[in-house]
């Protein structure tokens, strides 16, 4: 009957316990949904399936028959494949040579079989209905295209399980729908897929079942027809949304810190005025690809095309410069903290004293007990849990990682703190740590522009919010008139609201 | 384990204090005897060889037995040897901190030696006159100079192209030794003030050159306190270690990055200065394969090619295994020409081991 099984799956990363006894079962034939808040463990499990991670404890069964993919090409040998969010192939070859480059063709003495490896690669394509020339480049070809032609060498290598890590993440409407068709086109022919998502509407719509991983474990495993989306997000969340009511909104707000006059950016978005005032927390919603993080990060002087004004406290600061940002004490806590927000070879101590070295030092010298009593005393605020300043950063959880990302910008003072995605890959404890936090810079009259993918954050956390939709500001929706639904018709536009 | 000794272990160098240890003990014992004559020293301070006069009145030159390795002459040597590497290992170990490369410092300490022996030969004894102090003075102003100006020009290159300094690095490598062959015509110059050559073949005891032993220390204090005390030295671990985040921190990576190329330039700069003094001569051919000893140095050092990870003290230590093996391989008599190969498969272990060093250390860090 079943065909997937999991049987209590553990797997650890340093400082995080990704997955810890997850077990369930998938049938034959079924599209199968996996859902959970970001860090919850999904895309982990997928990636232990398809040979990409291995699991540190427990048993995978297929058909019965216990498995250990030890890397991707031992998955693919038991039919396993997985459909990647990022770029999969070379991005310099042509199609026909991405989809063959496991198995080429070949005439005697090596040479590739040029004629033959294009018809194979036209045969791949057509079993899945793709129209799509096998000479064009893999550079190319939209992130649509390329999912398209990376399902094409899963299912022309003759995969029975496909596994997609959040496949319309990056795709357009009309996309999206080409891509229900054939994954549907799909279980009709036995094979078996595992849909990773977080887009509740695209699971009932698409899925046979859904299975709910919370922090790593596994919640539940239900029939789409026996469950409801609301008891869904109750299971992904493990709680009712508690509606507390964030101490900064009882307080007025002081005068304008921060005001962005026209900015823009060609190609990324245009035309953004707004301004933040003193103890307000302002919420920048959109969809992904509106401009919200080129928006902060403009307003942060790392735009090199960027035009209009950035004001912070009425004075004009020098655009295109993070210089004059930092000296008009503006910080940003960027989206993406392993690549943008921290060097994660460094410790603690020097992570926090970042960007304050220059407050920091005298004639070039680092003064090391200042910067230590900085670093210890931000340490302690934020309550990061660290054997000691001299830990390194890389080997602390999400969470801890994030707070000192924070607390870089909060040892330097800064007045006007941007923040793009505060609680992205950080678990369910920490985020109430961040959001306590957050409210209580607001309530010390510090200015936050928070930018964020999840509407129940900003809807708790903000005093108002503005949306972006296609790099434009299409609306503001103050606190009064809050609702996940009011937002959605904004960030979708037109088409949503009528659809 | 007492934690005397616990805190010896975590001192970050030990491995390689170890490894120095070690590789002495089986030099020693593997070097054997040579027989050398005996030499004193006489009352006016000059060598003179020591006879004996046997039972039958004969006055026979004296010999003694040494052991090859373990003796104050080839430790002199060695020592000499060392701090010409570790110098410029210095400097390498700063652009490789900061996640750059220079494969350019032999050719860089070719022209400058050649340049500053041009200045030391036009007032030198046989040409125009000049104080002989202020014509020193000169030339060691041109060779630093000339350094520095040679890591300006990657550094800029490097910064205002946006190539990989690999890249760029690799022609300069070609460029400066050609330039300085073409200065030179491809002939050696000497004929310098003795001063000079005086100054730094001062030697202590049985033949130790102190000078660039002490210039080594010099530099190495220096290069440890700018990588671990001075603001800019933190800059370079930042950007090394992540350079995406450095500049989101507020961090002007381009001209830190050109301080970095700039100092590996002056390091090779003092380094020629030394040689000037040293070997009295330069030619366009010195210091070639140079760039494979110090970027030996290094990574044996502990300095990771990927940025962010280094320090001073390692890479000095790191030089002086690099001339232990080197030395190692005259001493044991195997054949001059093994010895690349040999300094070759010595990197290779090295990155091999600090690999593995860097997954068990993962591994503790997840079973935690």
């Amino acid at each position: 009957m079943s065909y997937i099984e999991f049987q209590s799956v553990t797997k650890r990363f340093p400082g995080v316990l990704a997955l810890d006894g997850v077990s369930f079962a998938i049938p034959r034939g079924t599209c199968h949904a996996l859902i959970g808040e970001n860090g919850a463990g999904k895309s982990t499990l997928g990636k232990i399936l398809a040979g990409v991670y291995t699991a540190d404890a427990g048993e995978i069964r297929l058909d019965g028959k216990p498995i250990a993919p030890a890397n991707p090409l031992a998955a693919r040998q038991l039919g396993i494949a997985m459909v990647h969010q990022e770029l999969a192939f070379c991005p310099n070859m042509s199609v026909a040579e991405n989809l063959c480059l496991g198995d080429l063709p070949l005439r005697a003495a090596g040479f590739v079989d040029r004629p033959a490896l294009r018809a194979r690669a036209r045969e791949m394509l057509a079993s899945i209905h793709a129209d799509i020339d096998p000479d064009a480049l893999i550079g190319t070809l939209s992130t649509g295209k390329e999912q398209l032609v990376q399902i094409a060498a899963a299912v022309g290598t003759g995969a029975q399980v496909i596994v997609m890590d959040e496949p319309s993440s990056s795709l357009s409407a009309g996309e999206t729908r080409e891509l229900f068709t054939l994954v549907r086109k799909l279980k009709a022919r036995g094979l078996t897929l595992i849909y990773v998502s977080h887009r509740m509407s695209e699971l009932f719509e698409l899925c046979d079942n859904i299975t709910v991983l919370r922090d790593g474990r596994h919640v539940a495993t239900e029939a789409i027809a026996a469950t409801t989306p609301a008891r869904v997000v109750s299971q992904m969340i493990g709680r009712e949304l508690r509606a507390q009511t964030p101490a900064h909104l009882s307080r007025p707000a002081g005068p304008e810190r921060l005001r962005l006059e026209a900015l823009g950016s060609p190609g990324k978005f245009s035309d953004i005025t707004l301004s933040v005032r003193a103890g307000e927390i302002v919420g920048l919603a959109g969809l992904v690809g509106a401009g919200r993080s080129e928006t902060v990060q403009a307003a942060f002087g790392l735009d090199p095309a960027a035009t209009g004004r950035v004001l912070v406290n009425d004075r004009a600061i020098a655009p295109r410069s993070i210089e004059s940002a930092l000296a008009a004490r503006i910080g940003l806590l960027p989206e993406d903290r392993k690549r943008q927000g921290l060097v994660l070879g460094l410790n603690c101590r020097e992570n926090t004293a970042l960007a304050s070295l220059p407050v920091l030092s005298r004639f070039g010298w680092v003064r090391r007990g200042a910067e230590r009593t900085l670093a210890d005393r931000y340490q302690k605020r934020l309550r990061v849990k660290a054997p000691s300043l001299e830990t390194i950063v890389g080997g602390l959880s999400g969470g801890n990682q994030q707070k000192i990302a924070l607390a870089k910008w909060l040892a330097r003072d800064c007045d006007v703190l941007l923040i793009d995605e505060p609680t992205r890959g950080v678990d369910v404890g920490a985020k109430a740590e961040i959001y306590a936090l957050l409210d209580e810079l607001a309530c010390e009259g510090k200015a936050l522009l928070i930018v964020s993918s999840e509407l129940p954050e900003l809807l708790g956390l903000c005093t108002r919010i503005l949306v972006l939709r296609n790099g434009c500001l299409a609306g503001e929706v103050p606190r009064s008139d809050f609702s996940e639904d009011s937002l959605m018709r904004l960030m979708a536009g037109v088409e949503f609201a009528a659809a | 384990m007492p934690p005397q000794l616990r805190q010896l272990f975590r001192f970050q160098e030990s491995g390689l204090l170890l490894v120095i240890l070690v590789l002495g003990v089986l030099l020693t014992a593997f070097a054997g005897t040579v027989r050398t004559p005996k030499f004193e020293r006489t009352a006016d301070g000059a060598r003179q060889r020591v006879f004996t006069t046997d039972s039958g009145g004969n006055r026979n030159p004296a010999f003694e037995e040494k052991n090859k390795f373990l003796n104050s002459q080839n430790l002199a040597q060695l020592a000499k040897d060392t701090s010409f590497i570790a110098i410029m290992a210095v400097g390498m170990a700063i652009v490789i901190i900061s996640g750059g490369i220079d494969l350019s410092v032999g050719s860089t300490y070719a022209l400058a030696s050649v340049l500053g022996a041009m200045v030391l030969h036009h007032f030198g004894p046989e040409g125009t006159a000049l104080a002989p102090l202020a014509a020193c003075a000169l030339g060691v102003l041109v060779c630093l100079a000339t350094g520095a100006l040679c890591g300006l020009a990657n550094g800029s290159l490097i910064v205002a192209l946006g190539v990989h300094p690999f890249i760029i690095t690799l022609g300069s490598m070609a460029i400066l030794r050609g330039i300085a062959f073409v200065a030179t015509k491809g002939q050696s110059i000497g004929g310098f003030p003795a001063d000079l050559r005086e100054f730094v073949r001062f030697e202590m005891g049985n033949g130790l050159s102190v000078v660039p032993l002490l210039v080594m220390v010099l530099v190495t204090a220096l290069g440890w306190i700018y990588l671990s005390r001075l603001a800019a030295g933190r800059r370079v671990y930042a950007i090394g270690g992540n350079e995406q985040a450095a500049r989101f921190s507020g961090i002007r990576v381009g001209r830190v990055k050109l301080g970095v190329y700039v100092l590996a330039g002056l390091a090779a700069g003092v380094s020629a200065v030394l040689s000037l003094g040293y070997y009295g001569a330069a030619t366009s051919g010195d210091g070639q394969g140079y760039e494979l000893n110090v970027i030996a140095a290094a990574v044996v050092g502990g300095c990771s090619l990927t940025g962010g990870r280094g320090s001073a003290l390692g890479v000095v230590l790191g030089a002086l295994i690099i001339q232990m093996i080197a030395s190692g391989i005259v001493i044991l008599g195997i054949d001059q020409n093994y010895s690349q190969i040999i300094i070759g498969a010595v990197v290779i272990a090295a990155v091999v081991l600090d690999n593995v060093n860097t997954w068990l250390a993962k591994r503790r860090l997840t079973r935690a």
